[in-house]
């Protein structure tokens, strides 16, 4: 029924119009499964029933990675898709194959569509940009670390949550084990406990500005400041003060959502599921920072992914990718999208709408990831651009394991992580010539 | 059945120790699947929360209700009747594939006198070496290159380049006795004759037997559905049961367990169904294979 | 070794040459390129590649963690092999002896074999989950703090009881047929031998399974190697860290996932090599002892 409505509404518009050409079918391949899969099926949907012009089918492709490749077997093949989404991780490898893509920047002013950066919030804008600042992807699903606090825990201990990891590790965290609680956990190690742990504390994170100059990169793993940090992760899990379960998301996820533990570091974007599981109040708030190293903490890095426009498509393609993206970050359909899936909403436009709604009031959790992003910038906080930086997560996660459980003191565990990835680094910059 | 039995003893100790081996067995092994039916009777918020059930909920049918005949995907079209559809096509058209062509190759190497049949069997039998996974991005680019993107013939084509059949059918034919084909061509019986008269009768129930492993191997693809197919109408079951449970790790919202599970439980029937089914054939069939 | 009986030159070629074609087309020519990429660092969407001589070879070989990945492979395929093996021909002589119930318990036992591997990998995670696990809380109540995930060996153990219960009823059919395909005579004249059932057992039943036990051997070694990569998969949830993986694991996190196409044609290779090395060894070590008809 739905599509008939549409297309008596297309064909009364063609009428109108007079002769019109046939309808242009653009593809969105995502890996978008479960819910979030059917939220992207409406946002199609009626961008499909807002116009008549161009119609866009989006394909589950499966996890990120399989969709990452399924993009580049169909690229080498020249069967790609118009709009393929890529996650964080995967940045560098497709904004690194210049000619795979369109920058949307581009895509969007040669398609006569007006783009300023400055709408998008601050925390968005540089992640998926070249050096000069130019955007390539057009941020989609986009999150942020944050910190959830179990509000009875809290007030059992007589605390509230802290803003630095030093009041975490004086106050904070004896007097919820005095309550009975496992202080903290958190998810996801190379995520939030390293790439954001120094763009919180405005660190640089890679050579040649964090990866935007060059391929030719290597990793500031060295750094001390990131050592100092999980030697007191290691310490605050041999005393009691940290729980940690390994490298997965929800192992460590669900000790929170069972009420044991008491503080959990876990994305922006988790609300609406702990919303469900979650059988106490809870509440977020920012991810704390080490004051020994600034009293300025800016804001984080972005996770998710974002969507890419694929090249070697016709021009009027092009144009109803354009018309998409132009759809997508319309204030009402962003504001949907943060509504029915967590997500940071990435214009300032459609924060505001949020804001007019009382989406805060109702949720004032849900605001947390958005303000964070928000916070004040610096000098290493765009994003960073690492080439096989899934296979680097991978070292990281491996060495941190290792440390964390004693089975590798830390001295070898963050040398064997900054060699293998400046190894990494290396190789990936041979493929990029 | 060719046993021996001892049915007139009375039942001995050493039979009893046989008996709670077996049953100790089927329970270990089975337990899982009950835990998969008991499972799909409850909610999505309990499964997410508690993980598995060891007893029986209220919301089976619901689970199931929703699993088969919910209409989902962008087109609004597919449910589980339709991935359902489309697994059998896989799953039979895979194992019928195979069938066809690992007995002809099978025929050739062990019947004919040809200079390079140990040659032509090594080259087959090596692509066991190597998963699909591994050669994955040369094979998409063949077959969408052959224009067989989003088709059934796409689906299944490469996953006949593997030596498992051909294998089954060179062990099952190099059993069969020598003199039977003596005596087809002493009666003046052409390779053709024979095969089709002598060979293909004789191997009825090894046939049924590969074609329930084939078939079970068909079905239960993932990796490869999924990447060479974009269009829904292909969708298979185990493709639609990843879509549900694959929520992004941060967890935004907790997926529809019930209805995976469900699904789960769909997609272990057909199989279980043939196995049943073929299951004295089956079993009769690897029987003449071994004589 | 059967003699041919056909000599003519042209049925045998035209029978051979759809499957060759196949294999020509999606094994062969793949796997030529796997071969090639292995000497290149390629960008993936295939912008940029550098020749890089056998430097992604050098690299596994002083690579210590590779090393230890090899390691717990071999590890892994032996153990999963023999229990899968064992437990599986342990059923099937009782199956074969009892008389009551006999073709209950073939059904029942067969049942596993039709679970998808991602639903058995699925049941697998949530039984042994670190927080909600039922049998993790087993192991809890007898005070042993199981930890899938993070424990190397805990995880291991996890992946080995999956791999194991998934292939053991493909063994137990097999088997089964196997024992009931030994001719009455020769158990009656093994029995009037008066032997112990164990003698039994290895003297006569064990040698006359033979064929059925070497073709199997090969099924569950490649098993054992390639098709429990979604159990392996599902059991790290995704995320390998300091958790054991098989080598065929590697080749998907590192191309796959991690789109390094040169590094893991490497590992690919190396990967057909070794398994090649091994099924000729096999056949030549047992074939020739294995007697048909």
């Amino acid at each position: 029924m739905k599509t008939t409505s549409v297309m008596i509404a297309g064909a009364m518009t063609a009428a109108m119009a007079g002769p019109v050409a046939a309808q242009t079918e653009i593809e969105w391949w995502h890996a978008m499964g479960g819910s979030l899969g059917e939220t992207v099926n409406k946002i199609a949907t009626e961008f499909n029933a807002s116009q008549s012009d161009y119609v866009i089918t989006p394909v589950f492709k499966g996890s990120y990675e399989e969709t990452l490749t399924a993009g580049i077997a169909a690229f080498r093949a020249g069967e790609q898709p118009n709009i393929l989404q890529v996650f964080d991780a995967g940045a560098a490898t497709v904004i690194g194959a210049q000619g795979a893509t369109i920058p949307v920047q581009d895509l969007l002013v040669d398609n006569g569509i007006a783009f300023d950066i400055e709408d998008y919030i601050s925390g968005v804008r540089y992640f998926y940009a070249d050096s000069d600042g130019k955007m390539i992807g057009m941020p989609f699903n986009s999150s942020s670390p944050i910190m959830y606090f179990n509000v009875d825990a809290l007030e059992a201990a007589g605390v509230t949550a802290p803003v630095t990891w030093e009041e975490f590790q004086d106050v904070t965290a004896p007097a919820l084990v005095e309550a009975g609680y496992v202080p903290m956990s958190q998810s996801h190690m190379p995520w939030i406990f390293t790439e954001n742990f120094f763009s919180r504390h405005n660190l640089p994170f890679a050579s040649a500005n964090n990866g935007y100059d060059s391929a030719d990169v290597t990793i500031n793993m060295d750094a001390p400041e990131i050592r100092d940090h999980f030697e007191a992760f290691k310490g605050w899990i041999d005393n009691g003060y940290a729980g940690f379960y390994g490298a997965s998301w929800d192992d460590n996820a669900t000790p929170f959502q069972q009420g044991e533990v008491g503080l959990w570091l876990g994305s922006s974007g988790s609300f609406g599921g702990l919303q469900k599981t979650a059988e106490f109040e809870f509440s977020a708030t920012y991810l704390p920072y080490w004051e020994a190293i600034t009293t300025e903490p800016t804001q984080t890095f972005i996770g998710g992914a974002a969507l890419f426009a694929m090249s070697g498509q016709p021009e009027e393609e092009n144009k109803a990718t354009a018309e998409f993206f132009r759809f997508l970050t319309s204030p009402e359909v962003q504001y949907m999208w943060h509504q029915e899936t967590g997500y940071v909403p990435i214009t300032e436009a459609a924060y505001e709408v949020a804001k007019a709604d009382g989406h805060y009031d109702r949720f004032p959790a849900a605001e947390v990831g958005i303000q964070q992003l928000s916070l004040p910038a610096g000098e290493w906080t765009r994003g960073y651009r690492m080439g096989f930086y899934v296979q680097i997560r991978d070292v990281m996660n491996r060495e941190y394991t290792r440390y964390l459980t004693g089975e590798t003191s830390l001295d070898d565990a963050f040398t064997a992580i900054k060699e293998e990835s400046d190894v990494l680094l290396s190789r990936f910059a041979q493929t990029q010539n | 059945m060719t046993k021996i039995t001892h049915n007139k003893k009375p039942i001995r100790v050493s039979d009893l120790a046989d008996h709670a081996i077996l049953i100790a067995g089927a329970l270990l092994m089975l337990f899982p699947v009950y835990l998969a039916f008991t499972t799909t009777s409850h909610d999505n918020i309990t499964l997410a929360r508690e993980g598995l059930q060891f007893g029986f909920g209220d919301q089976m049918g619901a689970n199931f209700y929703a699993a088969m005949f919910e209409k989902g995907g962008f087109s609004e079209q597919i449910d589980g009747t339709s991935m359902l559809l489309n697994s059998l096509i896989l799953g039979i058209g895979f194992a019928f594939g195979k069938i066809v062509l690992s007995m002809a190759a099978a025929y050739a190497i062990v019947y004919f006198r040809l200079r390079f049949a140990t040659f032509a069997f090594w080259v087959i039998f090596t692509t066991i070496l190597l998963p699909l996974e591994v050669r994955i991005l040369p094979s998409y680019e063949v077959v969408t290159g052959l224009g067989m993107a989003n088709t059934y013939t796409g689906l299944i084509v490469p996953l006949l380049a593997s030596a498992t059949g051909t294998f089954f059918f060179r062990q099952f034919f190099l059993s069969v006795p020598e003199e039977l084909v003596e005596a087809a061509r002493i009666d003046g019986a052409g390779p053709g004759k024979f095969f089709i008269d002598i060979l293909v009768p004789l191997s009825r129930t090894m046939i049924a037997a590969i074609f329930i492993i084939m078939f079970v191997y068909g079905w239960n693809q993932y990796l490869w559905p999924t990447l060479i197919t974009t269009d829904e109408s292909l969708f298979t079951l185990v493709r639609g049961i990843k879509q549900i449970t694959q929520s992004i790790y941060e967890g935004n919202d907790i997926p529809e367990y019930g209805q995976a599970w469900a699904l789960a439980i769909i997609a272990m029937l057909p199989p279980v169904l043939i196995v049943i089914f073929f299951q004295s054939w089956f079993v009769k069939g690897l029987v003449e294979s071994e004589k | 070794m059967k003699r041919a009986a056909f000599s003519q030159p042209l049925m045998p070629v035209a029978l051979l040459l759809p499957q060759l074609i196949i294999i020509a087309v999606f094994f062969y020519w793949p796997a030529g390129e796997a071969i090639y990429s292995s000497f290149f660092l390629q960008d993936p969407f295939g912008f940029g590649s550098n020749y890089v001589g056998a430097d992604n070879y050098t690299r596994l070989a002083k690579s210590s963690e590779y090393a230890k990945v090899a390691g717990f492979t071999l590890f892994f395929t032996v153990l999963v092999t023999f229990l899968s093996l064992g437990i599986a021909l342990l059923l099937a002589v009782k199956a074969d002896k009892v008389i009551r119930g006999a073709k209950t318990y073939r059904t029942l036992l067969m049942w596993v074999y039709a679970v998808a591997p991602p639903v058995a990998g699925f049941l697998g995670a949530l039984l042994f989950d670190q927080n909600i696990g039922p049998i993790t809380d087993l192991f809890a109540y007898f005070g042993y703090n199981l930890q899938i995930g993070l424990n190397y060996n805990d995880t291991a153990f996890a992946m080995i009881v999956v791999s194991v219960w998934k292939q053991i009823p493909v063994n137990f059919i097999f088997l089964l047929s196997g024992l009931q395909s030994i001719p009455v005579a020769v158990r009656e004249a093994a029995l009037i031998d008066n032997k112990s059932g164990t003698r039994r057992f290895w003297d006569i039943t064990f040698p006359l399974l033979a064929p059925t036990a070497f073709f199997l051997l090969i099924i569950n070694i490649t098993y054992a190697l390639f098709d429990t990569f979604g159990v392996i998969d599902i059991m790290v949830k995704g995320n390998p860290a300091s958790n054991p993986i098989t080598l065929v694991y590697k080749v998907y996190t590192d191309g796959f996932r991690g789109s390094d196409l040169g590094g893991s044609s490497a590992q690919s290779v190396v990967l057909m090599v070794l398994v090649l090395a091994l099924t000729v060894m096999q056949f030549r070590m047992l074939e020739r002892r294995i007697h048909y008809t």
